[in-house]
């Protein structure tokens, strides 16, 4: 470890600054959420970076989505950036004040109008502003956020992940998914529709090398220093575990003959409580970066008031 | 207020600074916060929090030795705890206790007044009359720190991370032991017991003392002691803080060699001072206790450094108790050299003035592993955290810039010579010293060996009785 820092310093800092920046000293209303939302709570859970490294190896399953990340994207020269920039949209959308979220919004779109081309996999044609590749996105998304927290993080209801899948329907319209009901080409607004939509969905994934590298590389994480390796594995193999099955057997994770769920065949899931450990010490090291602590507390003091 | 009539309103002001700095709107936002059920305890300390901010009060006893990104991790992490609500605080009451705070107590004051580690701190007024200070414990944090303990290998690695430079085999045990203990408050209210009725009647430093039908595993009940905070004394004449200081020195070593026991947490915190070096004593959820085997080789290392000037003793008393191996490659000038530093402040008689500067250089010579020294040696686990406290206390008295005798007040204090009374406040303790009888916990053979001025009353061999 050096004097400027922990293991993994850049990555946290980039993160902490993109939170604090995100989370408004004085918003003008209460977004699209709302702090009595479950998607408040849900998006502050400890369970956050499993979700999101889940969601990662998620999408990176639609061949179209992989090509356009391959073919676009220079996340692996810098995959911090490429974290703290996912996990600010997402935190803006959130906590933000509608202005904020439109905005955030806005950008990612312009982007998207950029990212087109021809998978070399399967031939096809592709844009990242297609509504059914953005359904595929946000699916991911929701169902990482609820299955993390299912394994590792606050329970909710029934009812709550209902409403976690609903409120989310106005992310997805944000960034450009039809306002309609699931079965007119809208987001899943249910547990069930979300179900429904990945059953649907299954034929068009597929495995690729870029899809291998992707998941070697998210779940080895080169750039990460050897003092953090430790915990990276652990939270690694919790995304696994958090996968589908259906997933982990697409990527190989799974030997289907043990039910073993790890990183690889015949390794055994991270207990509950080993997750949540490292988690804590992620999330420690999380807030001692300047602003978060401030930024964490806004928040808590925000869905408090409003009796969460 | 009657409470605050009772001496606990300088006490509240001067709270530590969770509470300290909280204008109108920054209380507000502490409510917002609190704690307010089980849950919320676990989310905020559980999860390996709690156990990192035992580790950082630890090691910020050696803030040397500490990374600086690590530092400000804990620093921050401690800031992340807010108080309980009263309803939460009240509950715990109620579990310990069997009734509501307002029944057990004829007055409570629902607002903390400061924050413990793992718990804070109520004024309140017993049946019986008497005003207290009622520790309650954080619902839930002795099952989530226990829990979190169990996983050594990451504690390891965190470890390795915090305190790069050190040798974390005997520290990670010895910290999960004095974690643990500081869980139980049973254990705790038992150490304050001890160093009360020890130090019952001494004329300047006072122990509170524990109120037991009002104390459990989760709640210390205490008398409500009275005093101006660390940084109040700060601004007093050198005069008065010379005596405060000789007073922590007095009560840190008469409890070393006389119970064995070396007194908690030489945190600024846990100081409440008052004129004429009156000083009390708050925390007790770090004592470490020792058996008198474990204490000859430190005091056979004293003796043949600053009492024989035996150099050749020195280096076989330090190999005996572990702290250098045996026939190391080093030259014995070398080891003095090293670890002379250590022992500066009792080598000669006369006044030495204690200062930041020399506490830092005897933390950064601790933390040395770049000397020719560090590769033969280590700590045994016994002494890991006493060494800690022991810088921490060097600290303490540094930033007090306190001047004394200090070789004088140890020859009082070492039972290898007993000296007659060195100071003013030496012969103030004279009677209470006197009343203190009953076998000494070191060995006889420490105790045979008394020279100097008090040898002949003592009388070798007898050396059970001070005079």
């Amino acid at each position: 470890m050096t004097a400027e820092g922990f293991p993994g310093t850049p990555l946290f800092q980039r993160a902490a600054a993109a939170f604090a920046a995100c989370v408004p000293v004085e918003p003008a209303d209460d977004g699209f959420f709302g702090p009595g939302s479950v998607t408040w709570r849900l998006h502050a859970d400890l369970s956050g970076p499993v979700s999101g490294l889940r969601s990662l190896l998620l999408q990176a399953l639609h061949p179209l989505a992989m090509a356009g990340v391959d073919q676009h994207s220079r996340w692996r020269d810098d995959p911090g950036d490429r974290f703290a920039t996912t996990s600010a949209y997402v935190l803006t959308i959130t906590y933000g004040d509608r202005a904020a979220a439109r905005g955030a919004a806005e950008r990612v779109r312009r982007i998207h109008e950029r990212v087109n081309g021809i998978d070399p996999v399967t031939g096809q044609p592709y844009a990242a502003g297609d509504p059914a590749l953005l359904i595929w996105v946000h699916a991911a998304l929701v169902d990482s956020g609820l299955a993390a927290a299912a394994l590792y993080g606050a329970a909710l209801t029934p009812a709550e992940r209902d409403r976690y899948v609903a409120e989310m329907t106005a992310a997805a319209e944000l960034i450009g998914i039809p306002a309609a009901g699931y079965a007119e080409g809208g987001a899943p607004a249910s547990v069930a529709e979300l179900a429904a939509y990945f059953e649907a969905v299954r034929p068009s994934l597929a495995t690729s090398r870029s899809t291998a590298d992707t998941a070697a590389y998210l779940l080895g994480m080169p750039d990460v220093e050897p003092e953090l390796a430790e915990a990276w594995q652990v939270l690694a193999a919790a995304a696994v575990t958090a996968l589908p099955g259906w997933a982990r057997a697409m990527y190989g994770f799974c030997d289907a003959s043990d039910g073993s769920t790890g990183t690889a065949p015949g390794s055994a899931p991270p207990a509950r409580e080993e997750v949540r450990q490292v988690l804590g010490v992620l999330d420690a090291v999380y807030l001692g970066e300047p602003g978060v602590l401030e930024a964490r507390q806004r928040i808590t003091v925000r869905m408090r008031r409003a009796g969460q | 207020m009657r409470l605050a009539a009772r001496g606990g309103a300088r006490y509240a002001a001067n709270a530590p600074r969770l509470f300290a700095a909280a204008g109108a709107q920054r209380q507000q936002l502490r409510d917002d916060l609190a704690l307010r059920t089980a849950q919320d305890v676990a989310d905020t300390l559980g999860t390996m929090k709690g156990v990192l901010m035992k580790i950082g009060q630890l090691a910020s006893y050696v803030d040397d030795g500490i990374a600086p990104p690590a530092r400000r991790i804990l620093g921050r992490l401690q800031d992340s705890v807010p108080p309980m609500s009263p309803e939460l605080a009240a509950s715990v009451i109620v579990a310990e206790l069997g009734d509501a705070p307002e029944r057990v107590f004829r007055e409570w004051d629902p607002l903390p007044i400061a924050a413990a580690s793992i718990g804070q701190v109520h004024r309140a007024i017993t049946a019986d009359g008497r005003a207290v200070a009622v520790k309650v414990q954080y619902p839930g944090i002795a099952e989530a720190i226990s829990a979190d303990l169990g996983n050594v290998a990451l504690i390891r690695s965190l470890l390795k991370m915090a305190v790069p430079s050190q040798d974390v085999t005997s520290l990670i045990e010895e910290l999960r032991e004095r974690i643990g203990e500081e869980l139980d408050y049973l254990r705790e209210a038992e150490n304050q017991r001890l160093f009360a009725a020890f130090f019952d009647g001494h004329p300047t430093a006072s122990v509170p003392k524990i109120v037991d039908e009002l104390s459990t595993a989760r709640v210390i009940t205490s008398e409500l002691a009275a005093g101006a905070r660390f940084a109040e004394m700060l601004t007093w004449p050198q005069e008065e803080r010379d005596l405060a200081a000789e007073t922590i020195y007095r009560f840190t070593f008469r409890s070393l060699y006389e119970l064995c026991a070396f007194n908690g947490d030489p945190h600024p915190g846990n100081y409440l001072f008052e004129p004429g070096g009156r000083v009390t004593f708050l925390d007790f959820g770090l004592v470490k206790h020792f058996t008198p085997g474990e204490l000859d080789p430190l005091i056979q290392m004293i003796e043949a450094l600053c009492l024989r000037d035996d150099p050749e003793g020195f280096r076989h008393a330090m190999e005996e108790a572990g702290f250098l191996q045996a026939g190391a490659p080093i030259g014995t000038e070398e080891v003095i050299r090293h670890m002379s530093l250590f022992y500066e402040t009792v080598r000669e008689r006369g006044p030495r003035t204690m200062t930041s500067e020399y506490s830092s250089a005897v933390a950064r010579r601790y933390v040395d592993f770049k000397s020719p020294l560090a590769a033969y040696a280590s700590i045994p686990r016994a002494y890991v955290i006493v060494q800690r406290i022991n810088l921490g206390l060097f600290s303490v008295l540094g930033a007090m810039s306190a001047t004394a005798d200090w070789r004088g007040i140890s020859e009082e204090i070492w039972p290898f010579v007993q000296a007659p009374p060195s100071t003013p406040l030496a012969a103030a303790e004279a009677p209470w010293l006197a009343s203190r009888s009953g076998p000494r916990p070191w060995s006889a053979s420490t105790a045979a060996r008394a020279v100097g001025g008090h040898v002949d009353a003592v009388g070798a061999g007898e050396a059970a009785e001070p005079p």
